[in-house]
């Protein structure tokens, strides 16, 4: 006989539609319940109206369905327990398969009955049910679908992945009691935000639910098929399990009151055909607002579809609530933060002594932010019960911290608790063969019952396993156990081949480090597919915290070598390998690899080094050094406090003048050459000013009078009509603590003015500053203005927007005295040192471009799109329905400066504001300086604005109705449709596609424009002014940097706020992809390509009353405070950036 | 010389082999929007549909930015890539 599973190997099984529509349609009434008290009741009906039932179910059958659901989506006893009907659940699960299963085979060919298991009304995941009465309440609904006859189990429209785990093992336990197996099927319900109601985004949900073995995974309900695209494709990649999908008939519409979902049949159809063709899907069919015509509309193309073939590949990984992390991390090792374990930290120990459960998960967060991948979580303490104390802690912690967990205990019960109280996917540590099987087999049935992944110890009956032959030995037989018996997948099974100190001295561990990494290698090579772990720092227990560092850092670094992919270690101690002291390097391998020699003890050696060593590497025996190799590398690496005694200890035996011209100048010329091959970032480049600075400050009072170690001088200013501070600071600093002496005018300065200040201050440059394009032309008016007054003065010019072609063709062409380009301040630092050496020959001008007069265009190709009569571009199509906003008018918002974290793009923060790039280093290299610079910085800054927010952020946003006319935006009046509050016009593209902002509105009918106006207010500049007066040149760098980029973040945060309420946010893509536009429609701000003119600012002010957040213009149309960006927002699907 | 045909508007544009893309683009008014011009944004992302290997090796920025957004290999940031040889582009910004 046919089976549901035979018929999915052959084709594409075609499920019904939705149950509460048809059921709706007969208008239930309280007699058809039995009482009203029982109204809403649904799953009754099919003991009270069974005919309705049997009627619903024919009619989808007829309509070409080869399996329909039960009614059964609330029958279990905890949903009925609402009506005080609980004890009726399994005998109504009985009917209703029964009564399917009759239907069903009145029918030809096979028709199959499907088991539904809806979510319920509780959220296990935010404690609203234990896990036992959930479990219990299910099992009473599987056991009567079985002995009702359903041919296959759905748990559908998961909201939660606990309710998931749950539901399966209520199954599973159904059917082995019953002895009869059916296929099994999960549906998750991803919601327009991307993730399931309790934040689970797709890749956790198939991380947890792949190890339960289960038969289908797919989605159904909360939106249309086009919204679920992006997680069927992520389903399609990755899940071994056939796909199914059951969308609504559209996202549903709230029109006059009533829910309208939009997909008629027609449009229905071809909309779910082509993401079953697209996404190789098993089994497709409707969810809410279908109807049997739906499914009838899909039965021929769906006979027409082969069974789906993929190639489907899932990485190894482990899930929190929210999210799913691979084992295999690049670059290795994944890191699992150890210091939320109280036998490990003190500090958790004693926060869990006092209770201090929010004090336990902050700790936890902070591992998270020092980039641990993994949290071990143990509350092993003596006198304590942990059972209770896992599940107090936990029942907190899941819900608040992304990362997986490692459940580390060595009590059966603690584990237990700890797997029903964590959603997603966790580890357990550890298993092994110390005292035998039987714990270990307890332990992997935990994990086969709750879909985990297990560390196994290399300990046998005859203790820890010591040589690399019996490590293996060991492994082999852990991977049989495992593997092979409980047929664990091998990349669950993470195999620890212990880690003994060589602290000890003691002969029988000297070469125990050679003992695990060989072993490793072994492992990896005979057992493929396992992971590995070690507890790393174990191998310099006993050793005084410098050592131990060092050790640690380079066991680490061998351990990947040799196939190591985890390492339990503290994620904020992690240090480069490249940054340790290369003889300290030698002594620490010798003592690993167990070089010794006659006279030779590399314990004894590294013992006697670090006696005296304070853990901080950097300090490393700076004080052997003469002074002077002190003070220079002092300034290399940024001391900015330790290099005063230094510089009083030099002032004693040396000329003053000498010691900056000599020494402390030549320092900084190694720090501009490093950054300039590529091998030193921007902040520390800066951290070196701040050292400089600190020094020449110490020793001026010691300098003669009139002695000058200045260089030369130069006159700066940001030009007339700019407001940006901080390329022209930059310059400042670098000069400045390069010798030479800076006068900064600051910012918006006409040439007037500039040229005012050097009569009386003569330079022997004027360097000009500015970030706009605008700027570009304002830089070579006032060249042609200096060159009325015939002024021959030397003229540096940098800015964001300038090319070097631009400066040394037209701009040096506009003025007779020299002009420069300087691409970086130390572009500029050498172009002053080479007017200061007296190279004051005028350049010549570069003549136009010989690329660009070489590039040709052959083909212009096809001709320009035409425009519609409305005067709009015709590449524009206006087929989706404009979406209709939640009010009318302008809001105000306010945030608190943590929150714009969430939204924050950290890698154009670190990577383009930040400076940090990798130039010439080698990506381990780079690694290490993200990790222990960049990521850090990163989370001080968070930390310290969580704690004391220095702004206040605030928004001002509204919704308008608008209609295009031609290159404009009419704006009406929301309370007044017949007023015109603004015509907005915009440039059009000349050619091509012809495009203009007002073409994604209508012309014939009322659309809606977003505006959105965001600032950090005074404050935040406040805050920049007072670091960069203070010289403090890397913290006012770092806030800048992050202040201009958390004004984007809070300007996304309000977009996806935007997007949200037009309903338009499925689109949004999940991860860094949403920062390069990934999402539907387009936030077009002033001064980029698409409307590059600032003047239209003016009007969004006036319409969001930007003054009211105290945001004005200044007379070149910029924003002030200057950390504010407004935007008008587009929400048509077409609307994405161009350039006019 | 090199060829770079843009095909959303079926453009072909020659210049002197190692010339920027995004100079090529630039002189030729082609329709790709560049937002950084440094590599961080994303808004100049390309399909190099033929002639990938004819495309300067991405830098790490490039190559981290990419890999942060899953792009597959063809995928490109315009204002990176200098033109060694023939290619055809796709703007993906679309």
């Amino acid at each position: 006989m046919t089976s549901i599973e035979t018929l999915l190997r052959d084709k594409v099984l075609l499920l019904d539609g939705g149950m509460g529509t048809q059921i709706f349609a007969r208008k239930p009434t309280a007699d058809d319940y039995g009482s009203a008290a029982l109204e809403g009741c649904v799953d009754l009906l099919v003991e009270r109206r069974p005919q309705w039932i049997r009627e619903i179910h024919e009619s989808y059958f007829r309509a070409g369905a080869d399996a329909v659901e039960t009614n059964t989506f609330g029958a279990n006893p905890l949903v009925l327990s609402e009506f005080g009907l609980a004890d009726k659940a399994y005998a109504l699960n009985v009917q209703a398969a029964s009564l399917a299963k009759e239907v069903a085979r009145s029918f030809d060919r096979p028709r199959f009955v499907v088991g539904s298991v809806g979510p319920g009304t509780k959220l296990i995941t935010l404690g609203h049910v234990s896990y036992a009465d959930l479990l219990a309440s299910y099992r009473v609904q599987m056991d009567g679908l079985l002995d009702g006859g359903a041919d296959a189990i759905l748990i559908e429209t998961c909201q939660d992945l606990g309710q998931i785990k749950v539901a399966v093992r209520a199954a599973r336990e159904a059917m082995a009691a019953k002895q009869r197996k059916v296929p099994l099927w999960v549906q998750a319900t991803v919601e327009t935000t991307g993730t399931l109601l309790v934040g689970s985004d797709i890749s956790a949900v198939l991380t947890s639910v792949e190890p339960l073995g289960i038969d289908v995974l797919g989605l159904n309900c909360a939106t249309g098929p086009d919204e679920m695209h992006q997680h069927l494709q992520a389903l399609c990649e990755s899940s071994p399990f056939r796909i199914s999908c059951l969308p609504n008939a559209g996202l549903p519409e709230n029109r006059g009151g009533q829910v309208v979902y939009p997909l008629d049949p027609a449009g229905f159809a071809p909309k779910v055909l082509h993401a079953a063709a697209e996404f190789g899907l098993s089994i497709v069919g409707g969810c809410c607002g279908t109807t049997p015509d739906h499914i009838r509309a899909l039965a021929p193309g769906v006979d027409k579809l082969n069974a789906p073939k993929r190639d489907p590949r899932l990485e190894r990984s482990a899930a929190s609530l929210y999210q799913s992390t691979t084992l295999k991390q690049e670059p290795a090792p994944l890191i699992v933060g150890e210091r939320t374990n109280a036998n490990g930290s003190k500090k958790f120990r004693d926060l869990l002594a006092a209770e201090d459960w929010d004090g336990m998960i902050a700790l936890a967060k902070e591992q998270q932010r020092e980039g641990a991948h993994l949290l071990d979580l143990c509350v092993a303490y003596v006198g304590r019960d942990e059972v209770r104390d896992a599940d107090e802690l936990l029942s907190r912690l899941v819900s608040q911290i992304t990362l997986p967990l490692m459940i580390d205990s060595t009590e059966f019960p603690v584990i237990e608790r700890a797997l029903q109280r964590s959603p997603g996917k966790c580890v357990i540590n550890s298993i092994n063969f110390e005292d035998g099987e039987a714990k270990a087999r307890a332990i992997l049935d935990l994990c086969k019952t709750y879909g985990a992944a297990v560390v196994a110890l290399t300990i046998d009956e005859r203790g820890m396993a010591k040589s690399r032959e019996q490590k293996l030995e060991v492994a082999k037989r852990l991977y049989a156990l495992a593997v092979g018996e409980y047929g664990l997948d091998p990349g669950d099974l993470i195999i620890d081949p212990l880690t003994f100190t060589l602290g000890s001295g003691d002969e029988e561990f000297r070469g125990s480090a050679i003992e695990t990494l060989e072993a490793l290698k072994l492992i990896k090579a005979e057992l493929p597919g396992v992971m590995t772990i070690l507890g790393v720092s174990n191998v310099s227990f006993g050793l005084n915290p410098a050592t131990r560092h060092i050790l640690n850092a380079l066991m680490l670094y061998h351990g990947v070598k040799f196939g190591l992919d985890m390492a339990i270690f503290n994620a904020s101690k992690v240090i480069p390998v490249a940054k340790i002291d290369p003889d300290d390097r030698k002594i620490v391998e010798d003592l690993l690899f167990d070089r010794r020699a006659e006279g030779y003890d590399p314990l004894k050696a590294l013992m006697a080094r670090f006696s005296d060593r304070k853990a901080a590497v950097a300090d490393d025996h700076r004080a052997d050094l003469p002074v002077l190799e002190r003070l220079h590398r002092g300034i290399l690496d940024g001391e900015k406090q330790a290099i005063l005694a230094d510089v009083d200890e030099a002032l004693k035996d040396h000329d003053p003048l000498k010691l900056i011209n000599e020494t402390l100048l030549a320092a900084m010329k190694v720090v501009g050459e490093r950054f300039g091959a590529g091998e030193m970032q921007l902040p520390f480049v800066l951290e070196s000013a701040e050292a400089m600075k600190a020094a020449i400050r110490r020793i001026e009072p010691h300098l003669p009078k009139e002695s000058n170690y200045q260089k030369g001088r130069i006159l700066l200013a940001t030009v007339k009509g700019d407001v940006h501070d901080i390329g022209k600071n930059l310059v400042d600093i670098i000069l400045s603590n390069n010798g030479f002496e800076v006068k900064n005018l600051g910012i918006k300065q006409p040439i007037e003015a500039i040229l005012k200040e050097y009569e009386t201050w003569p330079a022997d440059a004027i360097g000009l500053s500015g970030l706009l394009v605008k700027s570009t032309v304002i830089m070579k008016e006032n060249l042609h203005f200096m060159e009325s007054l015939d002024l021959k003065v030397p003229v540096i010019l940098g800015g964001a927007a300038l090319t070097r072609d631009y400066v040394e063709g037209d701009c040096r062409r506009s003025y007779r005295g020299s002009v420069y380009y300087a691409e970086d301040a130390f572009e500029g630092l050498r172009h002053m040192q080479a007017l200061a050496a007296g190279d004051t020959a005028v350049p010549p001008p570069v003549s136009p471009t010989q690329s660009g007069d070489a590039i040709t265009v052959i083909r212009r190709g096809g001709a320009s799109v035409a425009l519609t009569a409305a005067g709009q571009s015709s590449w524009v199509r206006h087929e989706a329905a404009v979406p209709t906003p939640p009010f009318w008018g302008v809001r105000e918002l306010a945030d608190a400066p943590v929150d714009l974290f969430e939204h924050l793009d950290d890698f154009a923060l670190i990577r383009n504001r930040w400076g940090f790039s990798q130039g010439a280093q080698s990506d381990e290299a780079f690694a290490a300086v993200l990790k222990d610079k960049a990521e850090p910085q990163l989370a001080y800054w968070q930390d310290r604005l969580a704690k004391d927010p220095l702004f206040r952020p605030r928004a001002r946003y509204g919704y308008f109705p608008v209609r295009a006319e031609g290159d404009a935006l009419r704006v009406f009046d929301p309370t007044d449709p017949s007023q015109t509050l603004a015509v907005l016009a915009f440039p059009r593209q000349t050619a091509g596609r012809r495009l203009c902002i007002s073409d994604f509105f209508r012309a014939d009918a009322t659309d809606v424009l977003a505006m959105q106006l965001v600032t950090l207010g005074q404050a935040a500049a406040d805050h920049a002014a007072k670091l960069y007066k203070e010289d403090g040149y890397a913290d006012y760098f770092a806030f800048h940097g992050l202040a201009t980029e958390l004004t984007e973040a809070y300007a996304e945060r309000l977009h996806a706020r935007i997007r949200r309420e037009l309903g338009i946010a499925a689109k949004d893509l999940p991860g860094r992809a949403l920062f390069a536009q990934g999402y539907q429609g387009s936030r077009y701000s002033y001064g980029y390509p698409a409307c590059p003119d600032l003047e239209g600012n003016g009007p969004i002010l006036d319409l969001l009353r930007g003054a009211e957040i105290g945001v004005t213009l200044s007379d070149s149309h910029q924003m002030d405070p200057e950390y504010s960006t407004s935007a008008l927002v587009a929400w048509h699907p077409q609307a994405r950036y161009f350039s006019i | 010389m090199v060829k770079v045909h843009f095909r959303l508007e079926d453009m072909l544009v020659e210049a002197p082999a190692g010339t920027p893309l995004q100079a090529i683009a630039d002189a030729a008014g082609a329709d790709i929007t560049f937002g950084c011009r440094t590599g961080s944004c994303g808004t100049c992302r390309v399909r190099v549909v033929e002639g990938l290997r004819h495309c300067s090796e991405p830098g790490s920025e490039e190559r981290d930015f990419l890999k942060g957004l899953g792009s597959p290999a063809d995928e490109r940031l315009a204002c990176q890539v200098a033109v060694h040889g023939d290619i055809a582009i796709d703007y993906l910004g679309l």
